[in-house]
């Protein structure tokens, strides 16, 4: 199996599939910077609660269409050299779909940690109150992870399936922006929507006085019913996802 | 002779329709077996059926006479290079690269590389991306992947496809060294029959998903029955004469065609339209061509 996911490395040479997440990672540490520049003492007592609960809003923007852009940069030579008929010949199709999907899980944690490394500097460096929250900061990795990797599996079948990869990257901006929209909506329908996940898994609520025009944040109770719903989504499309990969005929 | 592959009774259904039927299939160990068929006719679907890469809707594949199933499949294919269709390759990568790949999944030794780039003529331009290879020269690059770890049997399907004269040549000339250089059994599958009879040793002839012939290519040879084409000044009056005989003969081209005959019996004609002032300017033995043969087997027009 490490030799099937070194592969995956090695045959998305000069793909720079880093770029994407360089990007990302680059744009929320404008976001941050421009956020944090404008901040008051009030708004530093609550900076940590503040990017606990902005991040997640900006993931569930950015992350789908990188998870799809991520999966469809992983999926899409084996569509345009046509070699999915000559890999099945030397290796097991399920291996192949699991050391995809590997692959394309290391670069989005790679583009979380990073997120969560610019935002403890960004936060050290502006001064928030107290030190970093380290549990709910790997709470935020555990929950970021869960939703970012079941949408990459969603994004990784539809690019395996269809060669066509508009298909995958159109669900991947849609969805982002139906997630995004969702938190809108009460809980119970975020719960029905794959992307509205990072909604869900929020580990910070806020509380707007309109008189005052004052915004307080507080750390919610962590979801573990959304997180456990999430987790069965997860090895249901995994299971499906890999059989008809598996049952394709080529 | 062991055989390296026989089907029995494969069959494959797209939808209602039975793209094969039937096929009982035998491939002998060495030599080239020519799996010859119009374009349409189940050679692809037979030989991605064999390597496992479409199931079938019944029957049974023995490989090294083993039972192909799911389960032994990839065991089985350690010893099996396949060209399907087109050239699989990633476009973005080097041909080095490219065969790093497939050499690292079949657990083939690095050296192998080099030694499968020398016999496709690929090694100068091992270090130049995939996508910027010529026609013949991915095909060549697909026959190299397919070459990896010395197999006992390749399967090869329409390999000339695409590449221009020089091109089919030096793949032909490729294609027919492998059993005798490397001892491999190679099936090749083509539309061409010009292409089949320069290469196979073996050939099977498949028709709208059916197998019509299935024999050594000598044997297909001697089904074309020789005829005697003769031309004369007067063909309508050599033709009532030889009518007059009881020998059946057809106009063409210039020429009456007659069936086989003994070469005193021809004598006795010839000298009998002398006789009735018929001047014989031509005599002629025709073969049936292996085109004629086809065409007698399937019904169908072949490619040429």
């Amino acid at each position: 199996m490490k030799e099937a996911i070194a592969l995956e490395f090695y045959k998305t040479r000069r793909r720079r599939i880093w770029v994407i997440v360089a990007a990302m990672i680059f744009v929320q540490m404008l976001w941050s910077m421009w956020g944090v520049g404008r901040m008051d003492a009030h708004d530093l007592a609550e900076g940590w609660m503040f990017f606990l609960y902005k991040l997640p809003l900006l993931n569930s923007i950015m992350m789908p269409v990188i998870a799809a852009v991520v999966a469809s940069r992983l999926c899409d030579i084996e569509h345009k050299g046509q070699t999915l008929k000559l890999l099945n010949t030397v290796m097991p199709a399920g291996r192949l779909f699991a050391a995809k999907f590997i692959c394309g899980a290391l670069y989005l944690l790679a583009a979380v940690l990073l997120q969560i490394a610019v935002m403890v500097v960004t936060g050290c460096a502006a001064g928030f109150e107290g030190n970093p929250p380290l549990g709910k900061l790997l709470l935020y990795l555990l929950f970021t992870m869960a939703a970012t990797l079941t949408i990459l599996l969603l994004q990784q079948v539809l690019s395996l399936l269809f060669a066509n990869q508009m298909i995958s990257l159109s669900v991947g901006l849609v969805g982002g922006l139906a997630g995004l929209f969702t938190m809108f909506f009460p809980q119970g329908l975020e719960r029905l929507l794959l992307w509205g996940y990072y909604g869900v898994l929020m580990l910070v609520g806020m509380d707007w006085d309109a008189g005052t025009r004052i915004m307080d944040l507080h750390y919610t109770p962590v979801d573990w019913a959304g997180f456990f719903m999430l987790a069965v989504l997860f090895c249901a499309l995994y299971m499906i996802g890999r059989t008809l990969f598996v049952r394709k005929e080529m | 002779m062991s055989d390296r592959i026989t089907t029995t009774g494969l069959c494959k259904k797209y939808g209602k329709v039975l793209r094969v039927k039937d096929l009982d299939l035998m491939v002998p160990e060495d030599g080239v077996y020519g799996f010859l068929g119009p374009n349409g006719a189940g050679k692809s679907t037979t030989m991605k059926m064999i390597l496992g890469l479409t199931r079938p809707t019944a029957g049974k594949i023995v490989v090294f006479g083993k039972e192909v199933n799911s389960r032994n499949r990839l065991s089985i294919l350690q010893d099996v290079g396949s060209l399907i269709e087109s050239p699989s390759f990633y476009g973005h990568l080097t041909g080095a690269e490219n065969l790093q790949i497939i050499s690292t999944l079949k657990g083939v030794p690095d050296k192998d590389i080099d030694r499968v780039l020398k016999i496709v003529r690929l090694e100068n331009q091992k270090q130049k991306k995939a996508g910027q290879y010529s026609m013949g020269m991915k095909q060549r690059l697909g026959l190299a992947c397919a070459l990896l770890g010395n197999p006992k049997l390749l399967i090869l399907d329409e390999p000339t496809n695409g590449l221009d004269p020089a091109g089919i040549q030096e793949m032909r000339e490729l294609i027919c060294s492998l059993p005798q250089q490397y001892g491999m059994t190679v099936m090749v599958s083509s539309h061409l029959l010009s292409e089949i009879d320069q290469m196979a040793t073996n050939v099977g002839i498949i028709s709208r998903g059916e197998l019509v012939f299935q024999d050594r290519l000598s044997v297909l040879h001697e089904k074309s029955r020789p005829g005697i084409a003769i031309r004369t000044l007067n063909n309508e009056a050599a033709a009532k004469t030889l009518f007059e005989q009881g020998v059946s003969c057809r106009p063409e081209d210039g020429y009456l065609l007659l069936p086989r005959l003994a070469d005193d019996e021809l004598a006795g004609y010839i000298s009998l339209l002398f006789d009735r002032r018929v001047g014989v300017v031509r005599i002629e033995e025709r073969r049936e061509s292996l085109e004629e043969i086809f065409l007698e087997l399937t019904g169908t027009a072949v490619s040429l």
